[in-house]
């Protein structure tokens, strides 16, 4: 009993210490009661402090957030970005929806149509409660706005009064200083000064109009967050009516209605062709037999084409930067190899190597943009490539399953652009790992007069693994870095263009959705990290993984 | 044994001949730096050579040479009948360090070899010719253990079970138990006398120990002092085989031999009473490993064995 409870031990701290959470062995060697003192201490540093630390950090970004007004609003809150997640996942369930609806048939349509028709007259009810809430708080708002603003605008034109009378005091003042100074009672000097003196005292009244302006206007612009929030509540409604009139729309003429439909007009035009005895009609209504049976068969393959959702967008990008990383490694691995193995080769590449390795991706992206887009010309959407890439079924009944990626050339480019900046760290890597290889190894493949291929693959592949693998993290995390700007400046659907496409909107909402890709970059690219430490793990002799 | 009739007649063994060997390590800036000069020696069929003297002499170098590791500057190693070229599976080597494949466990790291010298044999004779090497040096339990699960001892074990698996004429000890303690050399002493006591074959140990010398060898070879390198002197050791250690240790020719070998040592050390010997100190920047810190450790074997 206690051994098996010891083999759960171990194999979970194995596990955990191979995942590399190491902040999770405390807690679990708590539960298996090792030295419980020692643990609470351990995760009182470890994992409290941190958790604390973190708490800090989230609360002065709540509260410095808000003080800094921008073009498209107030920074958003952590709450506000926890409101976008939401709202983007609710996206998403909207898409999915209607993607199944375009797909629903007999029945099943027809008891969804009428669950959507109960949900929108609930709706429609909840909206003009919420509206009736909303135009409310905004009367009530307006009060308050009112109030606030009624003593400033006494104060203003209190002010233009004041101001009135005191510019006709300087004019008179002007005057008589200017007539004694004709009659050579006065220096020229003294208007000189006095001219000055008042404009400065005009700025001044200018300015401390323009202020009290500033803030009725501010007053104005900025309701009480009860209007606002009534506001967003009802428009949240409103938006939910209209996602369930589209439903509607969809579902009344989703692909089994459009079929049947064609196939009626088929049997119609079939109809007429046989009752027909000019010869016109029949060659009319035989072609509409013809068109409407094809466009009938053409609509199975149909699909619902959803917006991108942020899921979608992340989704491409992780299914680009895969593909980059692994051109690239194709790449960098063997050259790697022949590098480390043959000094010549080395010197051959270390000039390209060199000069390619610092230059930007942006530069490798419009150069692949030219010259890979070169291929797909003149209509990319007709290449080969794309055509089987976004087909269906490959060879008539493998169904694709990267057909929902929508591949286009930006995305080639966007993935040629990672595989190039990921290729220098696995390459340098490679080259290292395998010229660094213990020279007794390579002894011993002499005397044991091991041939090139047993060499290479039993002896100089196995010891450079670990490198070529720090080498292939290294490249992972580029590549995703590289990514998101590729998809950015390129226009390639995935999260660097969802961040370009919200920083276009510029509204306070896209604001936090930035802010919520930001995190989402950060948190796949932790996870990617993870896997490559792993994997790296895995494969290195020398931390006791090697027997697994 | 019935694996060791699959392995090629051990019967035919070859002698080996070392004539006039030399070795230079190239200088850019003159005459190139000769560690070996004028190096001959015979070693007769199923005889056991061990080769002593100071560090940095050349000791390893001639091994190397022998083994096929490192280029031959002039004269010829003749092993059998034929002129060496490089290595060979006729000559094993066992290192100083056991230079196993941390990837792969002991069974696979004395399989590596056999697979190339074997090509001819069957999957399940070769199994047998591995298992039967690993048994011989007493690790039929560890077959599947990787390096890093053994001690030292246990893994120079496997370095000499992938040595002999290759059933040598020749078999090189390149300072093999250097790195072990002093209970897992004498056993692994005797896992070697054993093994060369049944296999006969022609064997040559590069040593520090002059204890090991002598108890493990027929001829001792004395090496005189780099560089130019050469025989200083060659000992008999006339001791029956198969030796026993505790005979050994209390005969007093094993003193006599003793004391022989370290007044060679001690008179050629390199340095005495704080004065240099030889100032090839320019040098120094050219030799590569084998005739590295010739000063550092030449001082150091000077205090050790004085």
């Amino acid at each position: 009993m206690a051994k098996t409870k010891d083999k759960i031990k171990y194999g979970l701290l194995r596990l955990i210490d191979l995942s590399g959470f190491k902040i999770f062995d405390p807690p679990v060697r708590l539960i298996f009661g090792e030295d419980p003192q020692k643990q609470i201490r351990d995760i009182a540093k470890f994992m409290v402090l941190p958790i604390i630390f973190l708490t800090i950090c989230i609360w002065i970004w709540h509260v410095v957030a808000p003080t800094h007004k921008t073009k498209s609003g107030a920074v958003p809150t952590p709450k506000k970005v926890l409101v976008a997640y939401s709202e983007n996942s609710r996206y998403g369930e909207r898409e999915q929806e209607k993607v199944k609806d375009f797909e629903l048939t007999g029945e099943l349509r027809i008891a969804r149509i009428a669950e959507v028709e109960v949900k929108l007259v609930e709706l429609e009810k909840e909206a003009a409660e919420k509206q009736e809430v909303s135009a409310k708080a905004s009367k009530e708002g307006a009060a308050i706005i009112q109030s606030q603003i009624a003593p400033l605008k006494i104060q203003l034109s209190q002010l233009k009064g004041e101001v009135k009378i005191a510019k006709q005091e300087r004019k008179t003042a002007l005057e008589t200083l200017a007539a004694k100074v004709a009659a050579k009672e006065e220096s020229a000097d003294a208007i000189l000064t006095l001219v000055k003196q008042q404009a400065l005292t005009t700025a001044a009244e200018k300015e401390r109009k323009k202020t009290l302006e500033a803030q009725i206007k501010g007053i104005r612009d900025d309701p009480p967050e009860s209007i606002k929030a009534a506001q967003l509540a009802a428009n949240k409604v409103e938006d939910e009516i209209q996602h369930y009139k589209k439903r509607l729309d969809i579902l009344n003429g989703n692909k089994e209605v459009r079929k049947a439909a064609l196939l009626a007009k088929v049997s119609e035009a079939k109809a007429e062709l046989a009752a027909t005895a000019d010869p016109e009609v029949v060659l009319a209504k035989s072609k509409a037999v013809l068109t409407n049976s094809k466009n009938a068969d053409g609509i199975e393959a149909q699909k619902f084409a959803p917006n991108a959702t942020i899921a979608w967008q992340t989704k491409r990008s992780l299914a680009t930067v895969f593909v980059g990383f692994f051109i690239a490694a194709a790449v960098a691995i063997p050259l790697g190899i022949m590098c480390g193995l043959n000094r010549i080769v080395m010197a051959c590449l270390t000039p390209i190597i060199s000069i390619f390795r610092p230059v930007s991706p942006v530069v490798w992206l419009l150069i692949f943009q030219i010259i890979v887009g070169a291929f797909f010309l003149p209509d990319p959407a007709k290449h080969p490539l794309f055509v089987t890439l976004n087909s269906t079924y490959w060879f008539g009944w493998i169904k694709n399953p990267i057909a929902f990626l929508n591949t286009n050339p930006a995305m080639i480019f966007s993935a040629c652009t990672v595989a190039m900046c990921a290729l220098w760290p696995a390459l340098v890597n490679t080259a290292l790992g395998v010229s660094a290889i213990d020279k007794d190894h390579l002894n011993v493949a002499r005397v044991l007069k091991l041939g090139f291929w047993s060499r290479l693959f039993k002896i100089i592949i196995p010891s450079a693994l670990p490198l070529v693998f720090a080498g292939l993290r290294i490249s992972l995390g580029v590549g995703w870095m590289v990514l998101i700007a590729a998809e950015a400046l390129s226009s390639s659907d995935g999260l660097g263009k969802f961040v370009w496409d919200e920083y276009q909107n510029g509204s306070s909402q896209s604001f936090a959705n930035i802010f919520l890709a930001c995190f989402i970059v950060g948190i796949i690219g932790f996870f990617l990290d993870r896997i490559m430490i792993i994997l790296q793990k895995l494969v290195s002799f020398d931390d006791g993984s090697a027997t697994a | 044994m019935s694996t060791l009739e699959l392995m090629p007649d051990p019967k035919i063994r070859r002698s080996v001949e070392i004539s006039n060997l030399i070795k230079e390590y190239p200088n850019p800036y003159g005459d190139d730096f000769r560690v070996i000069e004028n190096f001959n020696l015979n070693i007769q069929e199923g005889e056991f050579i061990s080769v002593i003297g100071h560090s940095g002499c050349g000791k390893s170098t001639v091994l190397t040479m022998l083994a096929g590791l490192n280029e031959i500057s002039g004269g010829g190693i003749i092993v059998g009948n034929k002129e060496i070229n490089g290595p060979g599976p006729d000559r094993s080597v066992v290192f100083q360090a056991p230079c196993l494949m941390p990837w792969l466990n002991s069974f696979q790291n004395v399989m590596l070899g056999v697979k190339n010298v074997y090509p001819h044999v069957t999957k399940a004779e070769r199994k047998q010719i591995v298992e039967h090497s690993l048994e011989v040096v007493g690790l039929s339990d560890a077959m599947k253990k990787y390096p890093k699960e053994m001690s030292g001892g246990m893994q120079q074990r496997v370095g000499i079970a992938r040595a002999i698996a290759l059933q040598p004429k020749v078999l090189l000890l390149d300072e093999p138990f250097g790195r072990l303690d002093s209970l897992t050399r004498m056993e692994l002493q005797d896992v070697i006398i054993d093994i060369l006591a049944r296999e006969k074959m022609t064997a040559m140990i590069v040593t520090h120990d002059v204890d090991e010398a002598v108890f493990m060898a027929d001829r001792c070879v004395m090496m005189s002092n780099g560089p130019k390198a050469g025989v200083g002197e060659i000992l008999e050791i006339d001791f029956p085989r198969p030796r026993n250690r505790d005979d050994i240790f209390h005969d007093p020719k094993f003193f006599d031999y003793r004391e022989h070998l370290l007044a060679f040592l001690e008179q050629r050390a390199p340095i005495k009473s704080g004065t240099r010997t030889f100032s090839n100190g320019d040098f120094m920047g050219f030799v590569n490993k084998e005739g590295e810190d010739l000063e550092d450790a030449a001082r150091e074997q000077a205090t050790s064995v004085a």
